[in-house]
């Protein structure tokens, strides 16, 4: 019996040590086999534009499959729709709106006078009229409406009206005719434009479907009707999108045929990228060293709009504004302290695989009201500061068992939390954190909690996140005053500060700064500087978007506000 | 038989109602809600999620929740998805089909597989085909899904190019056309393989024992003392025997096709219950994952009580009363 045991292990093994060749071997075949099917290619550059091809363009989850710039929740969905879908107007490298089918006047910045295009033709064949932009403020304003974008409308003067139901039209909107419209907000800001919803929906596809349908319908889910360069051609929900050339697209006819949109495991797509039957993603930076191996795929690395910090607790958020009442936290010292003691270019490089750098402010530094860090304190790794600073602030260790104690001799614990997903490394970049700080004598308690309920949690304060990490992504509008004023809920430290306020209120107060943006830039320098001081959170580092595009794909440039629009790629055959 | 079927199903009602009141517990056990996750400054503002949270209702004391489900659940009403914005009867189905078509491709294979193999090491044990087999299966057996998923992508999606490595279906294909079914077909191949594998390895496993006891018995000598065929008695006398307990896992498949692959729906990308499910429980989208963990529970008891009648259809010498 045991001999035959024996036996059957040894064919186990020989059967294991088999299929494990056979996969290493394959798999440097292919290798090869991908290199000489490239070299031709690649030795040709510089050659003029080709049109035809079918691009091939991956997600990393399902889309929810709310198609449309007025429903979409999230930026899975946001990726599909910018294909086929057109924003009237443009964000440059400096996120400033530009005209683009769209182009406005205002004397106040409180009445906008819009023009758009003529000529520009929906998927359907209708032409473009100012009224689908109506179309699309009075969906977005209804009561019925259950998106997230009324935030985008409200500040339009009767949207609250509308919205309530106690007028029938929205005041502050005046169709002239086809081409003019005229939008006047209910106070002046500065940055009214940048938050107004500027998406169109076709009317005639809309017509008849009463707005509390209109997120379930056909329209939204698997027929949309877009101002974009492709055209949707067929949606397997939830698998893959097929989109074929509109010729007739404003900004110029298309190069490629096709684009196909597929949800690919993010596990897969390095394989696929290799096989070339995918042509681009953005993918984690976690993997961006498997791609930058692949031959015919280039690695793209552009500016992000996004920052991560360490948060500590000042207060306590009591219905409707913030009060800064929790005492642990209050002393400077303590936090400049914490600062000096972290590394944040050993831990970006550890961390965040060479796509990311260390940030000195609440504003990611390619956004155009971000300080010069000259202006601003930069907090180098300094141990042995920290270890002073600690000493002056009455932190210091009383019963020798080598962690300081608070200034009253009580045991002092950091209770630092992060949040925890898939990705393992979280686990360990939090635990690198909490070495930083024992290493200057601070005892730090490491709490992981679940994504999904961490922002809820730090919402209703509790006990194991004091300190904590998070991080935020910006949009074009630059103003801070949603996350840090001391009015804002997602002002998680409950940072309360009055100059701080007075400088985000003035900084969008058309009295104060009018349309002078250096003027408007100046505050937000005096704002972050004001913040590197206070020190209500630790700015930690900022994150580049990556994004694997094959070689064979030409004319894709990024900057800051994304990708420029596909009717201008090409396809190398 | 009748008669124990109904009242079986009659037990079941109770039983579906405790499942209920545990599935909406833990349900709202779980922290957070289907906002939680999706803070983000630039688009939303608290405002609208503490509207939203008020129009679903999730302020309301925790009884009164679960009334409201469960009767409107009673009258065929699942909800609307919190996620997908649409009636979460239409996200079902939408996915239904696909895990269909995966769970019976899967089965087909596994049965196949294991009735061939079983079949043939159950005559010839102990010979070095039956060790190969053997040992093919506990490899099997013993390689979570998982790490067999991702390995079969790689040698046959990504080396060999035989097979798709994600998606249910070519985007390019006209409906309901050959070509069509075939891409289909052609797209569910490797994860119901994969999918199969465990049940084919142990159901391979379970035959060729089952088939060596049989060869023992005495019905068997006598068959051989009458001069009977080894062809003859092997696939009738034995084989009778030995299927019984494998059509009763019939009844349990059902659920496992149903309930679908969570993981290995997942590293294919295939678009079924069993990724719907994972993201439901993600996202907090309560309606989906209450509609479809009590269709699961249904499904279980269903299958429990298709493998006892089974039991009785197969084999006379078990009663039911």
């Amino acid at each position: 019996m045991k001999k035959r045991s024996m036996l059957m292990l040894a064919a186990l093994m020989l059967v294991l040590s088999a299929f494990l060749a056979a996969c290493s071997g394959g798999g440097e075949k292919a290798n090869t086999k991908d290199k000489e099917k490239d070299k031709p290619s690649s030795g040709e550059t510089a050659d003029k534009v080709q049109d035809g091809g079918t691009l091939v363009y991956a997600l990393d989850s399902a889309p929810e499959g709310k198609f449309n710039f007025s429903f979409l929740g999230n930026v899975t969905d946001e990726e599909v729709v910018d294909f086929f879908d057109e924003n009237l107007i443009k964000f440059d490298d400096k996120l400033k709106p530009q005209p683009h089918i769209a182009s406005w006047t205002t004397d106040d910045n409180k009445v906008y006078k819009f023009e758009i295009k003529k000529g520009v033709k929906w998927h359907n064949g209708d032409e473009l009229s100012v009224k689908d932009w109506e179309f699309a403020l009075k969906v977005v304003a209804d009561k019925d409406y259950e998106g997230p974008r009324f935030e985008n409308v409200v500040n339009i003067e009767g949207a609250q009206d509308y919205h309530d139901g106690k007028a029938t039209e929205i005041s502050g909107i005046k169709v002239d005719d086809d081409y003019h419209i005229q939008i006047t907000f209910d106070k002046a800001r500065v940055n009214n434009l940048e938050n107004l919803h500027t998406y169109p929906m076709n009317r005639n596809a809309f017509k008849g479907i009463a707005v509390k349908d209109m997120m379930a319908s056909e329209t939204v889910r698997t027929k949309p009707v877009g101002l974009g360069p492709f055209k949707v051609a067929k949606i397997v929900p939830g698998e893959s999108v097929e989109m074929e050339r509109f010729d007739e697209y404003f900004g110029g006819k298309p190069h490629m045929d096709k684009v196909v949109i597929k949800v690919i495991d993010p596990s897969l797509s390095v394989g696929e990228l290799k096989n070339g039957t995918l042509d681009m993603t953005s993918f984690h930076p976690s993997i961006i060293d498997q791609v930058k191996a692949l031959d015919n795929v280039e690695a793209v690395t552009y500016p992000g709009l996004s920052y991560y910090y360490v948060g500590f607790r000042l207060g306590t958020w009591d219905g409707s504004k913030n009060v800064m009442n929790e005492q642990k936290y209050q002393n400077v010292k303590l936090r400049e302290a914490m600062y000096y003691a972290i590394n944040r270019e050993e831990w970006v490089k550890a961390f965040f695989f060479g796509v990311g750098k260390p940030v000195n402010r609440p504003v990611p530094t390619n956004h155009w009201i971000a300080a010069d860090n000259k202006d601003l304190e930069q907090f180098e790794y300094n141990p042995e500061k920290a270890k002073q600073l600690l000493d002056e602030a009455g932190y210091k260790d009383i019963d020798g068992d080598g962690f300081r104690e608070d200034p009253n001799g009580k045991k002092f614990v950091v209770n630092f939390s992060h949040y925890a997903t898939q990705n393992p490394t979280f686990e360990s970049r939090a635990k690198a954190l909490t070495q930083y700080w024992e290493e200057v004598g601070l005892k730090t308690k490491l709490t992981m909690t679940d994504a999904n309920l961490y922002y809820d949690m730090l919402e209703k304060a509790d006990k194991s996140m004091e300190v904590f990490f998070g991080g935020w992504s910006t949009g074009a509008d630059p103003d801070p005053t949603a996350l840090w004023s001391s009015k804002a809920l997602w002002n998680y430290p409950r940072w309360v500060n009055a100059d701080s306020d007075k400088f985000l209120s003035d900084a969008i107060d058309m009295d104060v700064v009018g349309t002078d943006a250096d003027k408007r830039k100046q505050l937000y320098v005096d704002w972050q500087k004001l913040f590197m001081k206070e020190l209500p959170a630790l700015p930690i580092a900022e994150l580049e978007e990556t994004m694997a595009v094959s070689k064979r794909v030409q004319g894709v440039t990024f900057d800051v506000s994304g990708k420029n629009r596909p009717n201008e790629w090409w396809i190398k055959q | 038989m009748l008669k124990y079927a109904f009242r079986r199903i009659l037990g079941m009602i109770p039983m579906l109602f405790l499942i209920s009141i545990v599935v909406f517990t833990l349900a709202k056990l779980m922290p957070g809600d289907s906002f939680s996750g999706e803070i983000d400054p630039t688009k939303t503002n608290p405002q609208y999620i503490a509207e939203m949270r008020e129009k679903l209702g999730y302020n309301d004391p925790l009884p009164q929740q679960y009334f409201r489900w469960i009767g409107k659940f009673v009258e065929g009403d699942f909800g609307k998805s919190t996620r997908y914005k649409i009636k979460v009867s239409e996200v079902i189905s939408e996915k239904l089909p696909n895990t269909l078509l995966l769970g019976f491709s899967s089965i087909i294979i596994t049965y196949i597989l294991a009735f061939f193999m079983g079949l043939y090491s159950g005559r010839k044990p102990y010979t070095v085909a039956d060790n190969l087999i053997g040992g093919l299966n506990y490899l099997g057996l013993s390689i979570p899904s998982f790490i067999a998923g991702v390995f079969a992508i790689f040698l046959f999606s990504f080396t060999l190019g035989w097979f798709p490595s994600n998606g249910s279906i070519d985007i390019g294909m006209t409906e309901g056309t050959f070509e069509y079914w075939l891409s289909r077909l052609h797209h569910v191949f490797l994860p119901a393989v994969v999918l199969g594998l465990l049940s084919t390895a142990s159901y391979t496993q379970f035959l060729r024992n089952d088939i060596i006891e049989n060869s023992r018995k005495d019905f068997v000598r006598t068959a051989r003392a009458k001069g009977t065929t080894e062809k003859k008695i092997y696939n009738v006398h034995i084989l009778r025997n030995s299927i019984i307990p494998l059509i009763t896992f019939l009844g349990f498949d059902l659920v496992a096709i149903i309930s679908g692959a969570i993981i290995t729906e997942t590293i294919f990308t295939y678009p079924g219950l069993g990724q719907l499910f994972l993201q439901s429980v993600g996202t907090r989208d309560y309606p989906v994952l209450m509609t479809l963990t009590m269709l699961f529970s249904f499904l279980t008891l269903i299958g429990n009580l298709l493998a006892d009648i089974l039991y009785g259809v197969v084999d006379p010498r078990i009663r039911l009363d």
